[in-house]
């Protein structure tokens, strides 16, 4: 039932992304510019980055709600410590450190106590930003200082003329298939994710993997919230509550990764990353409405979410595991 | 005298194989009807073609002389058949008397009028329930009390028990025959499934015994023992013909002893239970379902949570283990080879190659940290081809193959990881004949080369046919040990049950 007609949903996404494409180009002055594409993919390099985190644990059958907090406060953690005079490596150390310490907690609630990924990291998420909002600093955002300014390149840089932000989002997405497709790890994962008793019986250390997909995904938020800042030369927090960790479950769900676990790849999320950006940037374009662009992404959602339902059908044990 | 409910040449066949085939049943009014059968005989199936839960596919059934069709089991409840699950069919969160008028429109509304309405009805019955109690606070036998009184109380002229007495202690037990008895009493006509033939021969008048979904005998209780019924059960025609006459076998001699369990123990399924299994020697462990066979295969081999575990030594090669997760049992080459394809068999979204160098990647057989497709390439080939998997290639996905084709990619899958000791827990299940024999040569092959092989089974002609040493597993332990040539169905099947 992967195939849709003779269609998988990769292929319809990417069908639909580059039809759009095509009617922006043809009705929007403006769209088709080497500078609005290089801005449209630059703008979702960041959800695109987050979508790769998301979409490992995903894979490995988890969700991670507390992502976005994740990101937010580790990397304002990060400028805070700057900004009291600790040198940069050790802050990005210290900032590293708490990103990954937060996943290996995820990771232990999901694989030892045995709680629903949705709601560990939900309450993970909470928990996060409370701890940085009450131990770490005191403001809403937290602003660059001197001692950051080598970060700036991360969000101002290029290399050969491509913005870093891309060139960060390649990397990380060559890095993540590599890792996926050719490491022994990366077989574990979606075997864990495939069938978690199965992969079990075989012999694969499941819970091990089970932490290291959510220390995974850590790691590359923290890189993601690293990239957020330097582009606006700052760290909003207020991001931990706000809707933007669906969006990185619309990028990932709308590629064609199931949330059934097992299904999907990297390149899955490329393209729901794609069709996210030209959606977008389309619609700033066109000047919609920031809410009407909320419903309009509301309905792609649960679009897509039929559609890997109707695909990739979950079996009685998962829904008896009440996970998502 | 009509018989109150009767099906006629009834047949039920799942996509084109029969369960029942043309089998016809009476109940008579007021009688304890016990229905007997080897697991997979076709009882349930019967008994859910008179509840309305399944549609024959064939025959017709006639509920007091009267032609009537069942499509639902609110149907059949309608019609006065009610039937009891072994899982219950209770709310938790209710109380007593709420479950029992739950589809009435009083439920929940005047809670007072309920209560005092059940204590008079549940007092009619006398049945020992508190009304106000909350169902999940209720012991087993109590909740059937509950499931009894509800089918009571929509008029079942009958009620069908599956299974009553299995999740019952002896005091529920003795309560639940009492309570029997008040039912006939009352005019009530019972049939009950089970696997306890004592507790067929002591409460019900008539016995109807099934195998391979074929009506074997009705007859009075008084006319019977256990000897006719066992014999009875186990009789067979189609199956010798499969696999011919197995006492004229070798059986191989033990070997080294590889696995040795000791007064092993686990909740209330396993209890107790001692056994061994030596190299170079197919041991076959028979047990009805519920016996505690898989579970003590399972808590050997570390796939069972240790949560309830009571106790007991396990050693292998003589050197005491304690796996809390299969991965350390894998290493140490213990393989347990799942009933369950589907459900903790295979990985539903990868290819064969990808399946079984999965197997080798988690056994150790791999030295790298990556993936190298040419080695998994080879891998997946010299497996598919010593146990002919046929497939379009070896990147088709395991869904996609047939039942005997998937489990003979996860049997691949279980021995690149070089065992010592396999465990087979119904290695044939769903798998068509062909690939039985194939599966069957592959055990005999792994024992020839001196591995150390335990097969499960509830399939007596299959236990018969490949052990050199057969187990007989009993409400959760080992009861009696066979030399392989030297037993007989009937024998087995004697020890097997109780």
């Amino acid at each position: 039932m992967r195939r849709l007609g003779s269609l998988s949903q990769e292929q319809i996404v990417f069908g639909l992304a580059v039809t759009l494409c095509v009617v922006f180009a043809l009705t929007l002055p403006g769209f088709l510019t080497t500078n609005n594409i290089l801005n449209l993919v630059r703008s979702v390099s960041i959800l695109g980055i987050l979508g790769v985190a998301m979409g490992l644990v995903v894979i490995g059958r988890g969700i991670d709600l507390s992502l976005v907090a994740l990101m937010a406060i580790s990397v304002a953690s990060t400028l805070q410590l700057i900004s009291t005079g600790l040198p940069l490596p050790q802050a990005l150390v210290l900032g590293l450190g708490f990103s990954l310490a937060t996943g290996l907690i995820n990771g232990f609630l999901v694989a030892y106590v045995e709680i629903p990924a949705i709601f560990a990291t939900l309450a993970m998420g909470t928990a996060i930003y409370g701890f940085g909002r009450y131990f770490m600093f005191n403001l809403d955002v937290i602003y660059f200082t001197p001692g950051a300014e080598a970060l700036r390149w991360l969000g101002d840089g290029t290399v050969l003329g491509i913005p870093a932000p891309i060139v960060v989002f390649a990397l990380v997405c060559a890095i993540a298939h590599l890792f996926l497709r050719y490491t022994k790890a990366g077989g574990y994962l979606r075997a864990v994710g495939d069938n978690y008793a199965a992969a079990r019986i075989t012999g694969v250390p499941a819970r091990p993997m089970i932490l290291t997909q959510y220390m995974i995904a850590a790691m590359i938020g923290f890189v993601a919230g690293l990239v957020t800042a330097a582009s606006v030369a700052s760290m909003n927090t207020r991001v931990a509550n706000s809707t933007y960790v669906y969006d990185v479950i619309l990028v990932v769900v709308l590629g064609g990764i199931g949330l059934s676990g097992g299904r999907g790849a990297v390149r899955n999320i490329v393209v729901g990353t794609l069709l996210i950006g030209v959606l977008l940037n389309g619609m700033t374009i066109m000047d919609i409405q920031y809410t009407v662009q909320n419903i309009i992404k509301g309905v792609i959602l649960l679009t897509a979410i039929v559609i890997d339902t109707i695909l990739n059908p979950r079996d009685e044990q998962t829904a008896q595991q009440g996970d998502i | 005298m009509t018989p109150l409910l009767e099906l006629r040449n009834g047949t039920k066949a799942y996509r084109g194989v029969p369960a029942v085939s043309d089998v016809t049943f009476t109940l008579e009014p007021g009688e304890v009807h016990a229905l007997l059968g080897e697991n997979g005989a076709g009882k349930s199936t019967l008994t859910k073609m008179l509840a309305g839960v399944v549609a024959p596919t064939s025959g017709e059934i006639f509920l007091a002389g009267q032609k009537v069709t069942l499509t639902t089991p609110s149907d059949a409840l309608a019609h006065g058949i009610a039937m009891v699950y072994q899982e219950t069919s209770l709310v938790p969160s209710l109380t007593v008397a709420q479950n029992i008028y739950l589809s009435d429109d009083r439920t929940f509304h005047r809670l007072r009028g309920l209560y005092i309405a059940g204590q008079q009805f549940l007092q009619s019955l006398n049945f020992n329930v508190d009304p106000t109690a909350l169902v999940e606070a209720l012991g087993a036998g109590q909740k059937q009390m509950v499931e009894i009184a509800r089918a009571v109380h929509h008029n079942a002229k009958v009620i069908i028990f599956d299974e009553p007495t299995a999740t019952l202690t002896p005091e529920e037990k003795y309560q639940f025959f009492a309570l029997v008895e008040r039912l006939r009493d009352r005019g009530v006509s019972i049939i009950f499934i089970s696997h306890a033939l004592e507790e067929a021969l002591e409460i019900s008048d008539r016995v109807t015994i099934l195998r391979d979904g074929q009506h074997v005998l009705t007859a009075r209780t008084a006319e019977l023992d256990r000897e006719k019924i066992v014999r009875a059960m186990v009789g067979r025609s189609l199956t010798d013909q499969l696999y011919g006459d197995s006492h004229d076998r070798k059986v191989r001699s033990a070997g080294r002893k590889v696995l040795s369990v000791q007064n092993l123990s686990m909740g209330k399924i396993v209890r107790n239970t001692s056994f061994s299994v030596f190299s170079g020697q197919v041991t076959g462990v028979f047990g009805l379902i519920g016996s505690g066979r898989t579970e003590a295969a399972k808590v050997v081999s570390g796939v069972m949570k240790r949560d309830v575990f009571h106790g007991g030594q396990v050693r292998l090669d003589g050197r005491p283990v304690r796996y809390r997760v299969p991965r350390p049992a894998v290493r140490d080459g213990i393989i347990y080879v799942t009933e369950d394809r589907k459900l903790e068999g295979f990985f539903e979204t990868m290819s064969i190659a990808e399946n079984i160098y999965m197997g080798a990647m988690a056994g150790g057989q791999t030295k790298s940290a990556t993936i190298s497709m040419g080695e998994m390439r080879r891998i997946a080939t010299e497996w598919t081809e010593a146990l002919s998997v046929r497939a379009i290639n070896n990147d088709a996905r395991v869904i996609e193959l047939s039942g005997g084709n998937q489990q003979k990619v996860v049997v691949a899958k279980a021995l690149v990881q070089k065992p010592k000791l396999v465990i087979f827990d119904e290695p044939t299940r769903g798998v068509d004949v062909g690939a039985i024999a194939e599966i069957h040569q592959l055990i005999n092959r792994l024992a020839d080369d001196g591995v150390a092989v335990m097969v499960i089974s509830s399939y007596l002609p299959e236990i018969l046919h490949i052990s050199d040493r057969i187990l007989v597993c009993r409400q959760g332990r080992i009861v009696e040990e066979f030399v392989g040539t030297q037993a007989d169905e009937e024998t087995i099947m004697y020890a097997a049950v109780h």
